[in-house]
């Protein structure tokens, strides 16, 4: 197997944008490309994620990002795994290089949906659940996670102000992002007076509805070598699944997947949890924050509410769980998201994280899931 | 053979309050009817076992925010319940708009199936 790495990584904002699907995802591609070094001939594939072109009269992303960047002869994919696309998407590419299928490869991730409104985009996301039994019956993804929450909150003792630290925390992070979609601090009486969506959660535990577009460049160690010097490997690659729908789980407070994409990930890069300095969750909303940093190994089953009580996962506590502001603050492009987690790694390990950046930090993880935690992707990363 | 049929013969049996259960002729682990392999064999017979569609709510939420379709009946409840049997079913509930309405371990049952899918009433 190659050894995998990432040497350009580049992002839109997040947030409402004006510019087409098409138009935001090359150029979050350009940018990769630029901060790579590399020219567009010397990439050998491209991986594109997105859910709902369609929503924006695009799909077949590919081969438009291609010929947009002079190699419309070079091979794409376009991938949907819902709001896991980035990843999954990555971890082809991953395979591909790793396989020594090719030196080089554009990923990019990227979701054009906050003009269809608020009703449709909740509509349209919920076409993610296995919807004969969820979306059908009413169901949104605030629902389906409000479910996880009121379960947690029963079963661990856990309280809405307990969750609300987490959406403070995240906020406190996105604020020192520029390209965060909702830079503002909060504080837990915000959370609390916000707008209920599906109890027990609130418009402050949800991330929002995004656009943008996330892009990475993937290659082998030579072709790195051979290119630049800051540049991180990919030392640890694992992804699972979960039964479609929640009724399927017999708990419904922990999410299959998680754990068995990390534990492949965790065993590929021959570390533990404790070893990772810090981490870029999937936080769609409050409780997943919570139940992904027990199944991931950061803290025991039921304790991850006690960690956020204590900070200990703030900017530089214990373990830094998402820096970037995670999916609350910085945003959720759904297909853009798993890219950009790469985005926020990448730019802490090679000192590009400005006010936010995770001191000393050598290893970083990423997270990220397609609807309730159907798929996951998990990737360990290390700096070089 | 894969059967067009089993969908709609679940969707027959929820309208009467119902649910169609797949057992395992190997593992006797039983599964919805929509389902063609075994989860924890890998077989593919089953014995087709109707269970009565009556159970405890394990987990729900109330929406506030729903999607198109549903504003006619915001708020209402979209929930999991745990039947008898080592299975869930999950579906639309009506007419619950604070968690004092639906406290977990409430009694629910399936009573009708039709454009929201399962529809659950408290009991
Ligand atoms: C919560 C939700 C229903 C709000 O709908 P929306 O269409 O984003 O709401 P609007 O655009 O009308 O925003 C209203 C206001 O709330 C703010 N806002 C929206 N979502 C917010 C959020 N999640 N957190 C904090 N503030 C938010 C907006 O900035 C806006 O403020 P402004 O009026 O000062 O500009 C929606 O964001 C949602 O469903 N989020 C979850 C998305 C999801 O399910 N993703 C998939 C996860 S698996
Ligand atoms: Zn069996």
């Amino acid at each position: 197997m190659e050894k995998v790495c990432v040497i350009g990584a580049g992002s839109t904002k997040y947030g409402k944008l004006q510019e087409s699907i098409s138009d935001i995802t090359v150029q979050a591609s350009v940018d990769a490309i630029e901060s790579a070094g590399i020219e567009p001939k010397e990439i050998d594939a491209g991986y594109i994620s997105n859910v709902f072109g369609v929503a924006d009269k695009q799909v077949h992303l590919g081969p438009v990002v291609m010929s947009n960047l002079g190699i419309s002869e070079k091979p794409s994919l376009s991938i949907e795994s819902a709001c896991g696309s980035g990843s999954v998407s990555f971890r082809e590419a991953f395979a591909n290089v790793a396989g020594g299928f090719y030196d080089a490869v554009l990923v990019t991730g990227v979701e054009k949906v906050t003009h269809t409104g608020t009703e449709w985009t909740t509509t349209y996301f919920s076409y993610c659940s296995d919807f004969f039994y969820e979306g059908q019956a009413g169901a949104s993804f605030p629902g389906l996670f409000a479910s996880m929450a009121r379960a947690y909150l029963t079963e661990f003792k856990a309280t809405e102000e307990d969750l609300a630290m987490v959406a403070v925390k995240n906020h406190d992070n996105g604020f020192l992002n520029p390209k965060a979609h909702l830079r503002k601090k909060i504080t837990i009486d915000d959370v609390m007076n916000s707008a209920v969506v599906a109890s027990p959660l609130k418009l402050y535990d949800c991330c929002p509805f995004s656009d943008g577009a996330s892009a990475v460049i993937l290659c082998n160690e030579k072709f790195a070598k051979q290119h630049t010097k800051n540049y991180i490997r990919v030392i640890g690659s694992g992804r699972g699944g979960s039964p479609a729908a929640l009724q399927g789980r017999n708990h419904i407070t922990t999410i299959p997947s998680t754990k068995i994409a990390a534990e492949a990930a965790y065993k590929m890069a021959g570390i533990k949890p404790k070893d990772v300095d810090f981490a870029e969750v999937h936080d769609c909303f409050t409780i997943a924050e919570i139940v992904d940093s027990e199944d991931l190994g950061f803290f025991e089953k039921g304790k991850a509410v006690e960690a956020v009580r204590e900070g200990k996962t703030r900017l530089n506590g214990e373990i830094s769980i998402n820096p970037s502001g995670g999916l609350k603050s910085k945003g959720h492009p759904i297909g853009a998201t798993g890219v950009g987690q790469v985005v926020e790694v990448f730019d802490q390990l090679t000192g590009k994280a400005g006010e936010r950046t995770v001191k000393d930090a050598k290893v970083g993880l990423t997270h990220n899931f397609g609807a309730t935690g159907a798929s996951c992707a998990v990737h360990i990363f290390q700096s070089v | 053979m894969y059967k067009l049929s089993a969908k709609q013969q679940f969707i027959e049996c929820a309208k009467l309050g119902k649910i169609l259960a797949r057992k395992c002729k190997n593992c006797a682990e039983l599964h919805l009817a929509t389902v063609y392999f075994c989860q924890k064999c890998g077989h593919k017979e089953f014995e087709n076992v109707e269970l009565e569609g009556k159970g405890t709510v394990v987990t729900y939420t109330i929406i506030t925010v729903p999607p198109a379709g549903f504003e006619k009946y915001t708020p209402y409840a979209w929930v999991v319940v745990q039947l008898g049997s080592n299975l869930r079913i999950s579906g639309f509930m009506a007419n619950i708009a604070k968690p004092a309405d639906l406290p977990i371990g409430s009694k629910a049952k399936i009573v009708d199936f039709d454009e929201r899918g399962i529809i659950l009433e408290k009991q």
